[in-house]
């Protein structure tokens, strides 16, 4: 634990729950915190294509109303990433991982534009289906240890949780936040508004390097 | 060339479905090779089941206004818990002491294990189980009314 990530620089105590920020989770958290503050401030961009051949070009406009729900839903994102960085409960933890897959599905099932709404139903549904791994993992870590604390699973106090429930976290994960899929994501990223479309990347990859961290120390 | 041809697969959200179903299949077929799993006793949230009890399967123990013997994680978090786990109100008092079945309605008392755990020592589980379900409802509701 120590030699992986460093001391937990200070936690906060949420009953059975604690909220610890060590260097490596620290620093994932003010990754998600940074982004979150990029997408309250900034305005989203206009894609303009251009008809090839031709002196042809149009800009799509993101409607006030459709920005205004993806704002909130990519703010909601970096809620969840930066809950899922600093969580020191396995159960917290998937609770917050299923949570940012929602809201990714949010964010860009909002855009009307067919193409872009088959791939987030695609998206929605293997988010949907990776919630079966990922509270099975955590099921099965707390009855092979009978406790759910990271900080104490690290700390050799509990017996080390089993493979079978890292493989399945890390499948849930994988599930959740699309990690492997990337090449499949290009499908959503033409959606206009670019600032919210990348909180769905940044949020999958840092849930990801979370969940490598989560399964080598427990 | 092998790497081309995968994420000319994979990029085809079509496939997204069936290349995560197999991953979840091939995950539970290595999971039944890997059992047994052994339990570990000593559980933190541990139910005990008694069936003479009315309270069954939520048996509580402990007496109202007195602190109940429950174990938990960090005990100096929740200098109050083990109050919750008694509590019962005067009606499900009454239908306890008439009849053997009120666990089976536990979820419509206050009090109880479950709300010690629920709101108590693991409050902010609740707090996120919830907002799932309100983003779930907002991305939908968005959707439906949408023009």
């Amino acid at each position: 634990m120590i030699e992986l990530e460093g001391a937990p620089l200070f936690t906060l105590e949420f009953g059975d729950i604690l909220v610890y920020f060590t260097p490596y989770t620290a620093s994932l958290f003010l990754l998600a915190l940074l982004f979150t503050a990029i997408v309250v401030l900034s305005r989203p961009e206009r894609q303009v294509e251009i008809l090839f051949g031709t002196d042809a070009c149009y800009a799509k406009d993101t409607s006030i109303e459709e920005l205004r729900f993806r704002r909130f839903m990519s703010i909601a994102c970096g809620l969840a990433t930066m809950g899922a960085m600093v969580s020191g409960d396995v159960f917290d933890y998937t609770l917050f991982t299923a949570l940012v897959g929602v809201t990714n599905v949010g964010i860009v099932a909002a855009v009307k534009s067919r193409h872009v709404q088959n791939a987030a139903f695609q998206y929605g549904i293997v988010a949907l289906a990776g919630t079966l791994p990922l509270f099975g993992g955590a099921a099965i870590v707390v009855a092979s240890t009978g406790t759910l604390s990271i900080l104490r699973l690290a700390g050799g106090t509990a017996p080390g949780a089993p493979l079978l429930a890292k493989a399945l976290l890390t499948l849930g994960v994988m599930g959740e936040g699309m990690a492997p899929f990337y090449a499949a994501k290009a499908e959503m990223f033409r959606a206009p508004g670019a600032p919210y479309v990348i909180m769905c990347s940044l949020s999958s990859l840092l849930i990801f390097l979370r969940v490598i961290e989560v399964v080598l120390v427990i | 060339m092998i790497i081309s041809r995968i994420s000319r697969i994979i990029s085809n959200y079509g496939n997204l479905m069936p290349l995560f179903a197999f991953a979840c299949a091939v995950l539970c077929l290595l999971g039944i090779l890997m059992l047994p799993v052994s339990y570990h006793e000593d559980q933190l949230y541990r139910k005990t089941q008694n069936p003479d009890s009315p309270l069954d399967p939520y048996e509580r123990g402990g007496r109202p206004l007195e602190r109940a013997n429950i174990t938990l994680q960090y005990p100096e978090n929740s200098p109050y818990a083990g109050y919750v786990t008694a509590y019962l109100t005067p009606l499900s008092l009454y239908l306890a002491s008439s009849t053997l079945y009120l666990g089976t309605t536990i979820v419509a008392h206050p009090g109880g294990i479950l709300d010690e755990i629920l709101y108590n020592t693991r409050g902010l589980d609740t707090v996120v189980e919830s907002s799932i379900l309100f983003v779930a409802f907002a991305i939908g509701s968005f959707i439906f009314r949408r023009r």
